[in-house]
């Protein structure tokens, strides 16, 4: 290669390195209560730098190509989705920032996030809070609505925006299993009668976490008595019944619950290749994006179950260094709009569940909501809302995945 | 006798080679067909439908792969070219003089050979984070340096043992200035080390995942960075797409420099000197 | 221009950047381990972190699965690389074609490599498929347990593929160098080939193959991304383990991985030296 080709390839890469932002709206306090014109006006010109789980191409297009023209035409910001493959490491970088005294000049301008990445965040200080009146779509939250004001049991405050709402669902091959275990009970006693066709991802994994949840709940009667603060004493309790389930369990999980999968994409793998008969996740429509992208089988069925499934909603949240807070607060308002909601619930464009009343909505909205057509092999919305479980709060699912890690993981 | 036994032992090698060859390709084989495939499931051998989609997504503008091309590859000639600055001139201190405190210095410089880089980059990742350099491409550049740099001073360390620094002073005695001494004489008798130590830090920065995944705090978004998003969520498709963009550059480099590398060069002897 | 001088000169840019950042970063990593960093109020050093990887039972295995994948990796691969390499100095058909590929090879990012191994050597993967084919066996867990297995098979299985060429491109050039003469002598003198490479060819290219795989087993000992793709959840090892502790949002744990990165730089360094003297002596005697 010849020397200037080198040098151009240098300057090159030196220049993509983070220069002066055009215009700091670090100070959040000052913008709560400012007109929507103004926030727009100092937004106009800027970027913001949206840290999300990058390892969906479907979200990727959405979020780039739809959220991010809309910023580009109507607002004149630069959207950078910064891909992850854990939401953690962006909380993460909060976190350092904190701890090194990088107190306005932040990395990471908004997250996609719940559950303990929100409670970190919350508890540490990291979130900036109190501004959701600001934006106009705000009207279009439902924030009487526990399942949003609350995010896995602690309470929004006003440190982040929803989203979307997913809820737990399994899925079964057609083409190989006949009729699949509609509750917790009967899976247990299908995965012990199928040795080997039945794993879940190692907590801490957010989705091999969830599954533990529902056999917690299984084993303590139903979630009624867990709602509320973290109880020592009925945990105990409740985790040695769980403890006792899973380890029971473990011979006849794959390769007899010696190993378990580190992600829920790894076990995707083994049901999409017949190693494993089963597969769930928190996103139901992932199962219809899956089968489109031939990850999984055509054959491929989502269903709940007759006991219930948990449910949970997914928000959006701005660091308290974000430098470019007016430019968040408005890809947080175009999110929420009823138009983003509308396209990201398009089964082939995302297909997840709308976080706002689609009833505050436009009726032109509202008609296009009612026309969507769900993919036919993702479990039906409305069979899953008749059993919905809640979420517990965070401190007793930290408890509950390191119980997991010593007493059944090792 | 003699002849069967060469016979046998031609026939053995060409055995043993064509063995080495398969193994050598196998793992880039069901990369590349998954990068065509539309579902590919077990038990089929080979997919049962075909697809450029992934690679329409990979050369889309949305999945960013070209961008993170042009980054790693940026990245990767401004760690060699730094390393080559200033590996030169430790490799000619190292090869060429015998000086108290020597081995010391070698330790030091071969150090980072090592000692693994997640034992150094949490530290360094504090002192960045302070320093403003995380989240950025100079950040990443920098830390790459830790590992460039001794392969590229080991290497000149080896070619500068077997130099001889007489031509210099003859140049110099017939009246050549100092930069043209090194122009005209001493860097083409180093460019072979310069090329296949070149090589091996550029390849060392081009494969670094840990480094550039800390310092970089998922900004700096390198092909590995991509490439390991993909592969950790099930997209066997396009990992197989970002696969095979990821393995061409350092293909093509190797086309160019590959007559340097053969045995007969020196430079490549040059590891032996640790 | 004195010699102590210019050398000084020669050697200080390197030097210094490699001071600075690779031993800033291990004093730093050092400090944050003791809980010490007074720029953040923290002036009481302690042994909290340390004791809590010194009681975790994961870290011990974890630490013998790390070193059972370096050490078992860095021995296959060098005896594959000197086999690979005798069978590379001489003429055969397809020799050119075997070099190209063994250089090709060493540009190929591990982590491509770990994923290929993945595809072909899981229980759903291609030889699993093959196997099906011809009848061997009845379903994907019929097929022996190669990745996320307990003896870090597959990840052992990629260092081999990656390393090979490694050890081999640096022993064959050593050999090229050499030539074949000393050996011609020796079983001129009435050596087998055995004799004739155990003693004179293996000695001379000895330097060459032990600094190549110092390096091996300290990349193998410290590699982050091959592990997290082909390992097992549990133990993870060393580097997975760390930098699990690291980015955990529990601010405690930092220490802890702080506290382990020292380690595994203090244990691979203590592990190349011992392999480094331990193996010099058994050539010598």
């Amino acid at each position: 290669m010849n020397k200037t080709l080198k040098w151009a390839f240098l300057a090159s890469s030196l220049s993509l390195a983070p220069l002066a932002v055009s215009a700091d709206t670090a100070d959040g306090e000052s913008l709560i209560g400012k007109s929507w014109e103004d926030i727009t006006a100092m937004a106009r010109g800027g970027e913001v730098n949206w840290f999300l789980w990058g390892g969906s191409d479907n979200i990727n297009q959405y979020v780039s190509e739809y959220i991010g023209g809309i910023l580009k035409e109507d607002y004149d910001i630069k959207l950078n989705r910064v891909g992850l493959s854990d939401t953690v490491e962006a909380v993460n970088i909060v976190l350092g920032e904190k701890e090194s005294g990088v107190m306005d000049k932040g990395s990471v301008d908004m997250i996609w996030i719940n559950g303990e990445n929100f409670r970190t965040m919350k508890q540490g200080g990291l979130a900036y809070c109190g501004y959701t009146d600001t934006l106009p779509n705000n009207k279009l939250v439902n924030w009487d609505n526990p399942a949003i004001a609350n995010d896995f049991g602690v309470p929004v405050d006003g440190c982040e925006v929803p989203w979307s709402k997913a809820q737990f669902a399994f899925a079964y091959d057609t083409a190989r299993t006949e009729t699949p275990p509609r509750s917790i009970g009967e899976l247990i006693d299908w995965a012990k009668a199928n040795p080997g066709k039945f794993t879940y991802p190692a907590p801490p994994d957010f989705n091999g976490s969830v599954f533990v949840r529902h056999v917690f709940y299984h084993a303590a009667g139903g979630v009624d008595n867990l709602l509320g603060d973290f109880d020592q004493a009925k945990f105990d309790e409740v985790a040695e019944k769980t403890w006792a389930i899973l380890n029971d369990l473990e011979p006849s999980l794959w390769r007899e619950g010696k190993t378990y999968p580190t992600s829920i994409a790894a076990m995707e793998q083994l049901y999409a290749n017949s190693e494993v008969d089963l597969t769930f996740n928190y996103e139901p429509a992932g199962v219809g994006l899956n089968i489109e992208n031939g990850v999984f089988p055509p054959t491929t069925q989502g269903y709940g179950l007759t006991d219930g499934t948990i449910g949970n909603t997914n928000y959006t949240i701005i660091p308290f260094n974000s430098p470019n807070k007016a430019a968040a607060l408005v890809l947080q308002n175009v999110l929420l709009s009823g138009e983003a909601q509308l396209q990201k619930a398009l089964p082939d464009v995302w297909g997840t569940k709308a976080a706002i009343e689609v009833s505050r909505t436009s009726d032109d909205i509202q008609a296009k909501f009612a026309a969507i057509k769900t993919h036919p092999n993702v479990a039906p919305a409305a069979e899953l809302a008749k059993a919905a479980l809640p979420e517990l709060q965070a401190s007793w699912i930290s408890a509950i995945e390191k119980g997991w890690i010593e007493n059944v993981g090792n | 006798m003699q002849r069967n036994g060469s016979l046998l032992g031609s026939s053995f090698r060409f055995l043993t080679g064509a063995l080495l060859i398969t193994w050598l390709v196998l793992p880039l084989i069901p990369l590349a067909i998954w990068s065509f495939a539309k579902g590919w499931f077990y038990p089929s051998l080979l997919p049962k439908m075909w697809s450029l989609k992934a690679w329409k997504y990979a050369f889309s503008d949305t999945s960013g792969v070209l961008d993170s091309l042009w980054l790693t590859i940026g990245i990767s000639l401004a760690a060699t070219f730094l390393s080559v600055l200033v590996g030169v001139p430790a490799g000619r201190a190292l090869g060429m003089y015998q000086f108290k405190g020597k081995s010391a210095v070698e330790l030091l410089i071969l150090a980072p050979m090592i000692v693994p880089g997640i034992a150094v980059v949490l530290g360094i990742h504090s002192v960045f984070i302070s320093m403003g350099l995380t989240n950025s491409v100079p950040g990443v550049i920098l830390v790459h340096l830790i590992p460039t740099i001794p392969y590229m001073v080991l290497v000149m360390a080896g070619i500068f043992a077997n130099y001889d620094p007489a031509f210099e002073s003859q140049a110099r005695s017939l009246g050549a200035s100092a930069p043209k001494t090194f122009w005209y004489v001493t860097l083409p008798a180093i460019m072979p080390g310069i090329i296949v130590g070149g090589l091996f830090a550029f390849l060392v920065s081009w494969s670094q995942y840990i480094l550039t995944l800390l310092i970089g705090g998922g900004r700096v978004v390198t092909l590995p960075l991509l490439l390991f998003n993909f592969a950790t969520s099930g997209r066997n498709d396009i990992t197989g797409a970002i696969g095979m963009i990821y393995i061409l550059p350092g293909i093509i480099i190797l086309i160019l420099t590959a007559k340097h590398l053969s045995g007969r060069s020196g430079a490549v002897g040059g590891f032996g000197q640790i | 221009m004195s010699d102590r001088f210019k050398i000084g000169l020669l050697l200080f840019p390197a030097l210094s950047i490699i001071v600075v950042l690779f031993f800033g970063g291990l004093l730093v990593g050092l400090m944050r381990s003791f809980n010490y960093m007074p720029v953040i109020g923290l002036t009481q050093p302690d042994l909290s972190a340390y004791v809590s990887v010194f009681t975790d039972k994961e870290f011990y295995l974890s630490f013998l699965l790390t070193f059972h994948i370096a050490f078992t990796s860095t021995v296959i691969s060098c005896i594959l690389a000197v086999a690979a390499a005798l069978l590379l100095r001489r003429q055969f058909i397809g020799r050119a074609v075997v070099n190209f590929l063994f250089q090709l090879n060493l540009t190929v990012p591990h982590l491509v490599g770990a994923i290929g191994i993945l595809y072909l050597f899981s229980q759903s993967g291609s030889f699993a498929r093959l196997a099906a084919e011809w009848g061997m066996i009845a379903g994907p867990s019929d097929f022996p347990a190669l990745v996320f297995d307990p003896y870090a098979i597959g990840i052992i299985l990629q260092y081999v593929w990656k390393e090979v060429p490694f050890i081999g491109v640096i022993v064959l050039a050593n050999m090229q160098s050499i030539g074949e003469d000393y050996e011609s002598v020796a079983r001129s003198l009435g050596a087998s080939r055995w004799q004739a490479f155990r003693h004179v060819l293996l000695p001379l290219i000895f330097p060459g193959m032990l600094s190549a795989s110092v390096m091996v087993f300290a990349f193998t000992f410290g590699a982050y991304e091959i592990p997290a793709i082909l390992g097992a959840n549990y133990p993870a090892a060393l580097p997975v383990l760390a930098y699990r502790h690291y980015t955990d949002v529990d601010l405690a744990a930092r220490p802890e991985a702080m506290a382990m990165a020292i380690i595994i730089a203090l244990l691979s360094a203590v592990m190349i030296y011992f392999y480094v003297r331990f193996s010099r002596q058994r050539v010598r005697s």
